[in-house]
């Protein structure tokens, strides 16, 4: 084995552990914990794969930005201090549509990226060559993006009024 | 790399920790000085000659103390907390220049740890980080006044961390390479504070709020939920948040100086080449850093809503236009063939507009805050 | 090695850039840690019930007092934060590449920043961003001194 696929071998395995105990933790905020573990080793695969700048952005959105609003999510809602623990019931359904999405998942990637396939010309995911093919190729998907964020937005606040309302 | 290689890597990065220490020791001491100036005391003068030691007396005492977990405390993550807070600087601080380099054994000895491609979004992604050693220090506690403190930590961190992205990006177009070699390199002739200065007034504030500084310390202050996040921690784990806290800032100054003021560049005479660089970049990283503490000593500390509405209502609209008006000032004078002084007129302009507009109170509530409650 | 030889040297050379920086990590870590522990066998260890609860006058921490909530509005700033986050991140790449891509790059990105900007216009006349009880459509101009508003007080604006 190369160093590369060692590499890939502890990331994996560390991704793999912390997404199982992400369900399997009693406390949520463990579970976001562990969510974050799980975060960087996908991180570290895009960095792995010589995709700098997607692994970084992977870490700064997902690491950085979304399990933050799960935390306050958690604290705003049922601040659960201490040991409290919080679960709910839904099990199969969560099993359910896990399933499903890997199901899914499985599917595209085999379908995009066959075992048998050739391998890839090297690509070095530097940021300058992001940018050219973001704003050059796809100038129209990326416009369409700040409608997708003004939405979000907008959403964002109508979500809060209704519950300041109250 | 041979063993020799290996043994240098691992001298840079053990002088480099330790480098940041004992800095870290030195601004802790030196800030108590410059304070007790303002303050017409004389400061700490036991430790060792006129107090320099001052900070290591406190950190051996804190070892010493007892360190109390609280019955309530989630103990895993209220011991992890601490840790987390304290390495991002260290982390952040690695991709920095802070000299030429030099040649030791025959072999290329860089004053840089990494030079990361993609610099600018590693210290992103380090402040990003830095966040969970707050937030989880706040919870772990089990207790509603860090819980509180925490949360309102963390939404100021986060809102300034856009706002400091911003003055980055600035940056980043005007000399448009993402590492911080290439930045220092593209400042041979000007320094970048004089074309982008209103994004350095825009970092320098951000880089305070970030970490948690007066006049923008006012969710781990004293006076207020009493002292915010790390109420619960005592002994050693305190000290490693204040260690974080001291660590994060001299990072934040040496981001400063890297992107801003020339990084290492200065006049140097012809003997120890090596030397004055390093020298240059020490005493920039110390102006910024007694500009810090000036800020801290002269003023008042900011409520906390005047602060959250600085930062999204004037910071971020700022930071987002000067973006464009730096796009303008690069792009337009060759697309257009218009001479640089018709476009920076327009800059002029176009900033002066925002800056106006941001003082008008959109929305009535603005007004209704200034009646004090 | 074949085709995969010159893949995994530039991988390798990218990532022997982390290098330092994973040593760094461990570095401090082990610093960290170290001193916990030296402090753990140094320190008194002394506990009693009182010392080892919540600072909050004896009491025990249950929950916030009388059910209430931290205001929501630290939830919208962790939302808000996530859209100009990306909105940033995306202003990385084009900000390497926009001399390449002369006024047309400009134009782009000015679009993209003004329709953000929209919702940022939007969310501001809505309140959003204001730290304060009410939010302004729900008050007049005179009200809002009245005991009325003042008792709206959520926990975030204090």
């Amino acid at each position: 084995m190369t160093a590369q696929e060692y590499a890939f071998a502890v990331i994996a395995a560390v991704g793999s552990i912390s997404a199982i105990a992400v369900v399997t933790a009693r406390n949520v905020v463990h579970a976001a914990l562990y969510l974050v573990v799980a975060l960087l080793s996908v991180g570290a695969t895009f960095l792995l794969l010589g995709a700098e700048f997607a692994g970084w952005v992977q870490i700064l959105i997902y690491v950085g930005a979304i399990v933050i609003l799960f935390l306050f999510g958690l604290m705003l809602t049922k601040a659960p201090i201490g040991r409290d623990t919080l679960d709910n019931t839904h099990r199969w359904v969560g099993l359910l549509v896990a399933a499903g999405v890997f199901a899914g998942l499985a599917f595209l990637i085999q379908d995009a990226f066959p075992l048998d396939a050739e391998p890839f010309e090297v690509f070095h995911g530097s940021t300058s060559v992001v940018g050219e093919s973001m704003f050059r190729d796809f100038v129209l998907p990326f416009e369409a993006i700040s409608f997708l964020l003004l939405a979000a937005l907008i959403g964002a606040i109508v979500l809060a009024r209704k519950d300041e309302g109250n | 790399m041979d063993w020799l290689d290996w043994l240098l890597l691992v001298a840079r990065i053990v002088l480099v920790f330790f480098g940041l220490l004992i800095s870290v020791l030195l601004y802790i001491w030196f800030e108590r000085k410059v304070i007790a100036d303002l303050q017409t005391r004389k400061g700490p003068m036991r430790a060792g000659p006129r107090g320099i030691l001052v900070t290591l007396a406190d950190g051996i005492k804190l070892f010493f103390k007892e360190g109390i977990v609280p019955t309530n405390a989630d103990r895993r993550v209220y011991l992890l907390a601490p840790v987390l807070a304290m390495f991002p600087g260290f982390l952040a601080f690695s991709t920095i220049p802070f000299g030429t380099g030099t040649t030791l054994f025959g072999r290329k000895i860089p004053f840089q740890l990494v030079d990361l491609d993609i610099g600018i979004l590693w210290v992103l992604a380090m402040t990003s980080i830095a966040v969970y050693g707050v937030v989880l220090a706040g919870w772990a506690s089990g207790s509603n006044y860090p819980l509180l403190g925490a949360v309102r930590s963390t939404a100021q961190m986060i809102s300034y961390e856009v706002a400091m992205g911003l003055s980055l990006v600035a940056v980043l177009m005007y000399s448009g390479h993402l590492s911080f070699s290439e930045i220092v390199a593209a400042q041979d002739r000007v320094w970048n504070v004089v074309p982008m200065f209103p994004a350095f007034v825009v970092y320098l504030i951000c880089g305070i709020a970030e970490t948690n500084r007066p006049p923008f310390d006012l969710a781990e202050a004293e006076t207020e939920l009493v002292a915010g996040f790390h109420t619960e921690y005592s002994g050693i784990t305190f000290a490693m948040f204040f260690l974080g806290e001291y660590v994060s800032t001299v990072t934040v100054a040496a981001i400063g100086v890297t992107l801003f003021l020339g990084g290492w560049r200065g006049p140097a005479p012809d003997f120890l080449p090596a030397l004055w660089p390093f020298l240059w970049f020490l005493l920039k990283v110390t102006l910024v850093i007694y500009l810090f503490v000036l800020i801290r000593g002269t003023l008042p500390r900011v409520r906390y809503d005047r602060l959250m509405a600085f930062g999204w209502k004037v910071l971020i609209p700022f930071g987002l236009v000067w973006v464009l008006i730096t796009g303008a000032i690069v792009v337009l004078p060759a697309e257009l063939e218009l001479d640089r002084g018709t476009v920076l007129t327009w800059a002029a302009i176009a900033l002066g507009a925002t800056l106006l507009l941001s003082f008008l109170p959109i929305g009535r509530s603005q007004r209704r805050e200034e009646v004090p409650r | 090695m074949g085709p995969h030889g010159s893949l995994v040297s530039v991988v390798a050379v990218g990532l022997s850039d982390y290098l330092p920086i994973l040593l760094m990590a461990v570095l401090a870590i082990v610093f960290a840690v170290a001193s916990l522990g030296a402090s753990a066998l140094l320190r008194p260890r002394r506990p009693n019930r009182p010392k080892l609860s919540a600072y909050e006058s004896g009491n025990d921490p249950v929950r916030l007092p009388g059910g209430e909530r931290f205001s929501v509005k630290f939830y919208v700033v962790a939302m808000l934060f996530i859209i100009f986050d990306i909105e940033t991140i995306f202003l990385f790449p084009w900000a390497v590449t926009f001399r390449q891509l002369g006024l047309f790059g400009l134009i782009e990105m000015a679009i993209f920043i003004a329709l953000v900007f929209v919702a940022y216009v939007y969310i501001w006349k809505k309140g959003g961003l204001d730290w304060s009880a009410t939010p302004p459509e729900l008050m007049d101009d005179e009200d809002s001194d009245e005991p009325a508003a003042a008792g709206e007080v959520s926990l975030g604006a204090r």
